[in-house]
């Protein structure tokens, strides 16, 4: 309890971490405003239909959990930030047992992930809803995607968390880890999941998007959610990622030396 | 009594020997100067001893126990082992309230230590405004937290101006007054004559030598004597 009242410390004392959370509720407003407008400005709404439809409307608010890539990030700096600062050396040298610091830190990227995701999350709604009081033609959303966002959103924020703290923790440096993160879930994944929607579908972004369990179609952009997992699989493999990750940070931290 | 141990220790990264076969003690209760040039492995020594590095062979002992298997270890041993490990967006109270919760020690604690070490009026400011100097004081605040018995410093003096040098010889002649244990590495040799009991040598991974200061030295000063048996007079 100790090592994780430190860990909560040591997050609510950063400043960068405020800036990213500020960040992420401003990407998922913005996100499902900036939706909304380009579904309408779009004749046929890039091939999903009109804002007229419930789906598209859901989908709107879909866009809600856009910050999870802020969740990763989180991740990656409660552990890597040790390392660019050289805290990692006072840190062990005060709590001696490696895997009890690296659970703490895990724990810690967990929670503060899913607390970035529900704040961004709601942003994003109000965002969307706000955004779609402009538009009168628009459909109501189902109450069913307020639900399934809000559950996204907290198991993508407790695996994305995870995640980025056990990448960090394997690679070390801040930077690479930041830059790598970001590759791949901004081209790496959609690039995937454009091209080989089959295999893409079971990265990231397609599981989250599964939990959502949208109905849309767009030949434009090769995707059809239909074919994705269903929501229970892939929070399930989510979670299964999620944990591979972090046991092989977990033995990695416990063997190698503190530099 | 031995309050520090190194029983054979080697450390090796790749096939070079970092340290190689080092056994020496450090009495408790004494100031023990543990010197060397740079590269003989002083650091990585160090670094075993307090868990941050494997050793490769042997083993290093703290009060009688291998450092992970101290219980609370901030109550016990305070370290100072690298000046920039403290978060340069914190404040220097925050970066000890953080230590401080490890060891389940309250913000007063955090307030006596920085005024042991005259840092309360940069309280309140970030780590990244600090002097070298005063982020060396404040690694030996963090060192001090918990109170411990026994006191290790890795080249504290580094980057000291004057002042702060004849600051940190009364620091270790105070800690040395309250029977704690020091072991302190340095390349201030004129200085740490004047505050050591024992000394140990060590160059190129190996022990060279140890013993009372005036058993190592004779009638030479500290630094002729590191310079003869490190053969830096060459």
């Amino acid at each position: 309890m100790r090592l994780l009242a430190a860990e909560f410390r040591k997050l609510t004392y950063q400043r960068a971490m405020w800036g990213l959370l500020t960040a992420a509720v401003l990407f998922s407003a913005l996100g499902t405003a900036a939706t909304a407008v380009i579904f309408d400005q779009s004749s046929d709404g890039l091939g999903f239909g009109t804002l007229e439809d419930q789906v598209v409307v859901d989908s709107v608010y879909a866009n809600a959990i856009s910050g999870y890539i802020f969740a990763v990030l989180v991740g990656v700096l409660i552990v890597a930030g040790e390392f660019r600062h050289g805290t990692a050396v006072a840190t062990y040298v005060a709590a001696p047992r490696r895997g009890q610091v690296f659970l703490a830190k895990l724990i810690a990227s967990l929670v503060a992930g899913v607390v970035l995701m529900i704040v961004s999350t709601a942003g994003g709604i109000a965002g969307g809803m706000i955004a779609l009081e402009f538009y009168p033609e628009a459909a109501d959303p189902s109450v069913d995607i307020f639900v399934n966002t809000s559950l996204a959103a907290i198991v993508s924020g407790a695996v994305l968390g995870v995640l980025g703290a056990s990448i960090a923790a394997l690679i070390r440096s801040q930077i690479i880890s930041l830059i790598g993160v970001l590759i791949w879930l901004f081209a790496i994944e959609p690039i995937l999941l454009l091209l080989f929607p089959d295999q893409g579908k079971f990265f990231l972004q397609g599981l989250i998007t599964a939990i959502m369990a949208l109905d849309v179609e767009s030949e434009q952009f090769n995707l059809n959610t239909a074919d994705f997992a269903d929501p229970l699989s892939a929070t399930l493999l989510l979670l299964g990622y999620a944990l591979v990750f972090a046991v092989l940070s977990m033995i990695v931290s416990i063997r190698r030396d503190v530099e | 009594m031995i309050a520090i141990a190194f029983r054979g220790l080697t450390k090796t990264y790749g096939k070079v020997p970092a340290v190689d076969n080092f056994t020496a003690e450090v009495q408790a209760g004494r100031v023990t100067g543990f010197l060397g040039p740079n590269g003989a492995g002083k650091s990585t020594a160090l670094r075993c001893l307090v868990g941050l590095s494997r050793p490769t062979k042997g083993r290093t002992r703290i009060l009688g126990k291998r450092y992970p298997q101290l219980k609370n270890p901030l109550h016990h041993v305070g370290a100072v082992l690298d000046s920039r490990g403290f978060h340069p967006g914190l404040t220097g109270y925050q970066n000890l309230r953080v230590l401080a919760s490890v060891g389940g020690l309250p913000g007063s604690r955090v307030d006596e230590v920085l005024a042991q070490v005259e840092l309360t009026e940069a309280r309140d400011k970030r780590v990244k405004g600090y002097s070298l100097g005063m982020k060396q004081r404040l690694s030996l605040a963090a060192a001090l937290l918990g109170d411990p018995d026994v006191l290790i410093l890795d080249e504290p003096a580094n980057g000291l101006d004057p002042a702060g040098i004849a600051w940190l010889r009364g620091f270790i002649a105070t800690q040395a007054q309250a029977g704690k244990t020091v072991l302190v590495s340095s390349h201030q040799l004129a200085e740490l004559e004047n505050v050591v009991d024992d000394v140990i040598i060590i160059n190129k991974g190996k022990l060279v030598a140890s013993g009372s200061l005036h058993d190592v030295t004779g009638d030479q000063t500290l630094e002729q004597a590191f310079l003869r048996l490190t053969g830096g007079a060459q």
